[in-house]
């Protein structure tokens, strides 16, 4: 067991984060599995490596509790891809929750970061 | 909640069509990722190979996701529940204790459920029975006294809370015509009755208001069972006539089988109208009560005040001595149950003990198991199963062992259950009808799942805390063997011991009670002693002359008979109960305010009758030739009642006593005696005070005839008969007892609870027993090694024996002190059971306290034999 982080290695997601960055990642747009997996990547500077095998289990949840919607589109070059977008519902967890993991982080950089 | 929802719908609708959507979704996103590896420049089929490759577990993900929209499949609960089976028949001597210990707490506990369910909780069988309310009269002292017929009358016209109102009330009545003569019970109703309890005829009509009304034509209606012993089922019976007491009653119904609505069951009904009709006066007391059926919405307390009301009206319009009496009304539910609660719920705490108990034992002995299954666990774990993957299973295993256990609980509580409603004490209502039907199966259902559960909490969470490295290394037999767990089942010992306690204490209670009123003196000499119950038909013995007579006679040809020595006449034998209490006031004491006159039974009884039965004279005389019917008037007193008025009985003799206190008529009588007390109420009952008439200057047609032998009273059974049908065969003897089976079967209540309390104490101690010996002898084996190196270095085996007592015996002191806790305050709900002893008997605990120390020790014996005896050389090089 090493104390030091090691930097190489993609972080792992903290319980119910994954939830709260894909409603993020569908903010702007919908988007498909691989798409939001990307956009996840891209934004965290490949700090976050998604997993499919999260990734897909954690979509159909956000799904049954109506969060997210699906729906079978054609995207820009000519796929056919099932686009997920944030419902009503979604927009107002993320709204929520989005505060709470801010005021999260900036407790713990402060916590963290304190001199002494 | 919206999770669920969508499962459900999910599972009807959409598993197979999101299982194609999945893989589609799925296939799109590997045709996305192998065209950018192409845009990256590689050839298309490493392209697709990288794709596979980036994404990962194809087959995993889909199933991940698909599960996240299921219920766990029944396959995989079939498939534990096939394991858990595997499981009982690789262990089979583990499983069979665990089982054996379910089945009889499980068992234990659906018996007595029944019976409280069917005695306490299940609904009247009438229509709207919640809402029947039990009428009677209440003094300033007494409540549940007779209502008058007048004052029915008023309540049932005037009052606005009830839908209707029936009176009803006992007789007996001799039957004659129809072979020998015999005794028989009538319910004196009014018309409304019938429909209160929701009754319809069989045969013929019930009665209507014209047969409830004075100078109606006499009518009856009898019971199926009536109809069925005695009118042989005839089913042209109706129009039929009864002699009962030598008058002729026409049969105008037969009532279907199974309904009861009196203790004492019935032959057959008559309308009360048509004698007690004819009272005039508001203060007539006969020995009617009432129903009411509340109406809808109307509370109890309402419809008192609103009888209060009339009462308190009526007091003004029709003053008399009934200006003081006011309504007293419960609920039919609770008139029926009336003191058995207390001994049932009594009994029902007792056994759920028991229950604590052995789920106790199930939890230690499941939490040893899961132990020794560590390995298994690790591997699992090691495997990929996920936590609750892993407590799903278990919890399953102990499901499926605690329903075998209540499986089998269920069998042996149908079993007791039989046994139970064949000893019960008759006077228990609806015990006969304890069955194990629906609400029942219910609660042993229940109570299997909630122990499978319960028992079955301490190994599902040790099994998530597995630490794979340390279990999954080669013989570290430590594992699990953590400080948490010696703790669990530390407290579990403790605990058991605790309520063991309690349960011997009671059980200690009630057994020393029983033996006390055993033991009590009943106040005279019960061997040897014959009491033939007779009660004379009024139609042919008219004239007081007449009953004095036949009594006489009788008493004249049983002493005749060889070995009888002596003959006496009582109304009321001891242990007869209240056959019959009145107000008295003594003339030469001043006089009491109406509320405060006392009560006191009375009864009857010839001159040789205390000289018979051996009662002890504690001043004055007995009663004697010169007492002549239209002489002074006499009365012989009990000691209770002396004590109450005179500091010495001698005191007593030659004041008067008013019967009826001094506001309500009746004789003066002259104190001539007083007599020791004897058991009216019972062995177990309080001393009631007892004033006595003599029978030659008060007959009763209805009189035991007392015989004493010189040998066992019951050789003379034959004898009596033969005399008593020698002199009228139409006289019906109502029973023939000796009076110790009479005396005894008062206590029948009592001996009912003691021996259940007794065997579930004794239960509780076989398995506190089976429980402390499991966790110390998983104690000791688990310091094997420990013990042999003590050894090694020198310790001695005595030394050794002390540390491993002092374990045992810190759990069994900590256990005691917080039983003898639990028992001291358990004890307030005894008292109303306890006899002859203080509910707070030291003496008492301290025997329940032996008892349980020595059960303990002889538990913890053979482990610590085990740990002193453990072989120190084998034992190290083992290792």
């Amino acid at each position: 067991m090493s104390t030091v982080d090691d930097p190489r290695k993609a972080l792992e997601f903290l319980q119910g984060t994954l939830k709260v960055l894909i409603l993020r990642s569908l903010q702007a747009a919908p988007n498909h599995a691989y798409g939001i997996s990307q956009f996840l990547e891209r934004q965290s500077e490949s700090e976050f490596l998604v997993d499919n095998g999260s990734l897909y289990p954690a979509l159909q949840r956000l799904l049954q509790r109506r969060w997210i919607a699906a729906q079978w589109k054609k995207s820009p070059n000519g796929r056919r891809a099932k686009y997920y977008r944030l419902t009503t519902l979604g927009r107002t967890q993320l709204v929520a929750a989005k505060s709470k993991w801010m005021r999260f982080v900036e407790a713990m950089a402060r916590v963290l970061a304190a001199q002494r | 909640m919206r999770e669920w929802w969508s499962k459900i719908w999910g599972s009807l609708h959409l598993r197979s069509g999101l299982q194609n959507d999945l893989s589609d979704e799925m296939q799109a996103h590997l045709d996305m990722m192998a065209a950018e590896n192409v845009e990256r420049g590689m050839p298309p089929d490493e392209a697709r190979v990288a794709a596979r490759r980036q994404f990962g577990n194809l087959t995993r993900t889909e199933e991940k996701a698909r599960e996240a929209w299921q219920f766990p499949r029944l396959e995989t609960i079939l498939q534990d529940i096939r394991y858990g089976l595997r499981g009982i028949r690789r262990s089979p001597s583990f499983s069979a204790v665990v089982i054996l210990t379910l089945a009889l707490g499980i068992g234990a506990n659906t018996a007595i459920f029944s019976v409280v369910y069917s005695v306490l909780l299940r609904p009247l069988p009438y229509p709207n029975g919640e809402r029947l309310v039990w009428l009677g009269e209440s003094t300033a002292k007494y409540g549940g006294i007779s209502i008058t017929w007048i004052n029915f009358q008023h309540w049932r016209n005037e009052n606005d809370s009830f839908e209707n109102m029936a009176g009803f009330a006992n007789e007996d009545f001799t039957l004659t015509g129809r072979g020998d003569a015999v005794l028989t019970h009538a319910g004196l109703v009014t018309s409304s009755f019938f429909q209160l309890t929701g009754a319809r005829p069989a045969m013929g009509r019930l009665f209507t208001d014209a047969d409830d009304a004075p100078g109606a034509a006499p009518t009856v209606v009898v019971t199926a069972d009536f109809w069925q012993r005695r009118l042989d089922g005839d089913s042209h019976v109706v129009g039929e006539s009864l002699s009962l007491d030598g008058k002729s009653y026409e049969i105008i119904g037969v009532l279907p089988p199974g309904r009861r609505f009196f203790w004492n069951p019935v032959d057959f009904y008559l309308p009360i109208g048509r004698s007690a009709g004819a009272h005039l006066k508001r203060s007539e007391h006969g020995s009617m009560r009432a129903l009411g059926l509340l109406k809808p919405g109307a509370t109890l307390t309402q419809a008192r005040i609103n009888l209060d009301d009339i009462m308190q009206r009526l007091a003004v319009t029709d003053p008399g001595p009934e200006n003081d009496h006011r309504a007293f009304a419960i609920y039919l539910t609770e008139a029926t149950v009336g003191n058995v609660r207390p001994v049932l719920l009594i009994l029902m705490s007792a056994v759920g003990l028991v229950l604590i108990i052995a789920c106790a034992n199930v939890a230690s002995l499941l939490l040893v198991r899961s132990t020794a299954r560590t390995r298994e666990i690790a591997v699992r774990v090691a495997i990929g199963a996920g936590r609750a993957r892993l407590a799903r299973q278990l919890f399953t295993e102990n499901l499926v062992v605690a329903g075998i256990g209540g499986g089998l609980g269920l069998l042996l509580a149908s079993w007791c259950l039989r046994s139970l409603v064949l000893i019960g004490p008759r006077d228990i209502p609806r015990l006969s009808e304890a069955t194990l039907d629906l609400p029942v199966l219910v609660f042993a259902t229940a109570i299997t799942i909630v122990v499978g559960l319960l028992a079955g909490v301490a190994p599902v969470f040790s099994a998530g805390k597995v630490d794979l490295t340390i279990a999954l290394k080669e013989g570290s037999p430590t594992a699990g063997v953590g400080k948490r767990g010696q703790a669990f089942r530390n407290t579990l010992v403790i605990a058991e011991i605790a309520v063991t306690l309690i349960l011997a204490f009671a059980s200690s209670l009630l057994i020393r009670s029983l033996i006390a009123a055993q033991n009590s003196d009943p106040g005279f000499d019960a061997q040897h002693l014959l009491a033939i119950e007779l009660q004379l038909p009024e139609s042919r013995y008219k004239s007081d002359e007449n009953v004095r007579q036949y009594y006489g006679q009788l008493a004249q040809s049983l002493r005749a008979e060889l070995g009888v020595e002596d003959v006496g006449l009582v109304m009321c034998p001891p242990g007869g109960g209240d056959c019959g209490d009145y107000w008295y006031s003594i003339l030469e004491k001043p006089p009491l305010t109406r509320d405060d006159v006392p009560l006191s039974l009375f009864n009857i009884v010839d001159d040789g009758y205390f000289r018979t039965a051996n009662v002890r004279f504690v001043a004055g005389r007995a009663f004697n030739d010169t007492d002549r019917p239209g002489g002074s008037r006499v009365t012989i007193i009990n000691e209770q009642l002396a004590h109450q008025l005179w500091p010495d009985p001698r005191l007593a003799l030659g004041q008067h006593l008013k019967v009826g206190g001094t506001y309500m008529e009746g004789p003066t009588l002259e104190i001539v005696g007083v007599v020791a007390n004897t058991s009216q109420m019972g062995l177990d009952a309080e001393q009631m005070p007892t004033f006595y008439y003599p029978f030659s200057q008060k007959p009763d047609s209805a009189m035991t005839v007392v015989v004493r032998t010189n040998g066992d009273p019951a050789q003379w059974m034959k004898a009596a008969r033969r005399r008593v049908s020698a002199l009228d065969r139409n006289v019906p003897i109502q029973s023939l007892r000796t009076a110790e089976d009479w005396l005894g079967a008062t206590l029948e209540r009592r001996r009912f609870a003691t021996l259940l309390l007794g065997l579930f104490g004794a239960l509780a101690m076989i398995l506190a027993a089976v429980g402390i010996y499991g966790v110390l002898n998983y104690w000791v084996s688990a310091r094997q090694k420990e013990i042999a190196i003590r050894l090694a270095i020198g310790a001695s085996r005595s030394s050794i024996l002390r540390w491993a007592g002092l374990h045992a015996a810190r759990l069994a002191v900590i256990g005691i002190v917080l039983g003898a806790i639990g028992a001291w305050s358990a004890s307030r709900w005894l008292e109303s059971m306890v006899f002859g002893v203080t509910a707070r008997s030291p003496l008492m605990m301290l025997v329940a306290g032996a008892a349980v120390i020595g059960i303990a020790a002889l538990a913890a014996g053979l482990p610590l034999w085990r740990a002193t005896h453990t072989d120190a050389v084998r034992n190290l090089h083992q290792g």
